[in-house]
């Protein structure tokens, strides 16, 4: 297949992956206290933020970062919750257009480190095609993501 | 960024997912095509192939140029670019997110010790 195809909707999540020198139970735990996430859940352009959480299954959680133009709430149910492997939650905000997208989160030891994958899916429409390879090869992994529903 | 118009981005993700309309845009990106040479490329018939033009034209995904007798097809990323531009976006989000949480436990655990 040639190069330059709107590979973009190859993907229909944003997968984001960090190693970092923690234990998963304490990066885990950091999810859901409110007073971790206000302190990292403050995006540079953010003052403040304030969370409130429920840390059960379907318990809801709201997660409000004042900005300079007023506050971005963030909120959503947790759907999974499984210390300190596994944490899969709903996720709407403004930027998603306030539609219902999900955020799974693993922890997965590596040595003394834990990798903190985050997968952002179900995203809006317009956020499905991927954000890795812009408009370079195929739509090989567009038919993945039509089977599985998450396109079309 | 653009505002993203839900209807329209079904119609591309609906267009999307169909193997001959994504055979048609790969074949686009090539070079622009007249309908009947992409209608040639296809082992399907001129109407169908019709069909699926008219699709990815609603989508906006492609652009039709009328050349004399030739119906020319053009393919128009515009619509996808800006989706691309949300995706990047919330990459970029998480990236943040999870160094601002490397940077929190780190230092709370130093504290510990």
């Amino acid at each position: 297949m040639s190069a330059a195809v709107p590979n973009t909707l190859a993907s229909a999540a944003v997968v984001v992956r960090r190693v970092i020198a923690a234990s998963a139970e304490d990066l885990f735990d950091a999810w859901l206290d409110p007073e971790a996430l206000a302190q990292w859940m403050r995006p540079g352009t953010i003052n403040s933020t304030v969370a409130r959480v429920e840390p059960r299954v379907g318990g809801e959680y709201e997660i409000s970062m004042q900005g300079q133009s007023g506050p971005i709430v963030h909120k959503g149910v947790y759907r999974v919750i499984e210390r300190p492997k596994r944490l899969v939650f709903t996720w709407i905000s403004g930027p998603t257009e306030n539609k219902e997208t999900l955020v799974t989160v693993d922890f997965v030891r590596v040595d003394k480190r834990t990798e903190v994958i985050v997968t952002h899916e179900q995203l809006p429409e317009s956020a499905m095609p991927s954000h890795r390879n812009g408009w370079t090869s195929g739509l090989e992994h567009l038919d993945e993501a039509c089977q599985k529903g998450l396109i079309g | 960024m653009g505002e993203y118009k839900s209807r329209e981005l079904d119609g591309i993700f609906n267009a999307l997912c169909d193997p001959t309309r994504r055979a048609i845009l790969a074949r686009l990106t090539d070079a622009d095509a007249r309908v009947t040479e992409i209608a040639a490329d296809f082992p399907i018939s001129l109407n169908s192939i019709s069909k699926h033009i008219r699709m990815l034209e609603r989508a906006g995904l492609l652009r039709r140029s009328i050349v004399g007798r030739d119906h020319v097809l053009t393919l128009n990323a515009a619509p996808l670019a800006d989706a691309q531009a949300w995706i990047e976006k919330y990459r970029r989000f998480w990236e943040g997110r999870l160094a601002a949480l490397d940077a929190f436990v780190t230092s709370k655990k130093r504290k510990r010790k």
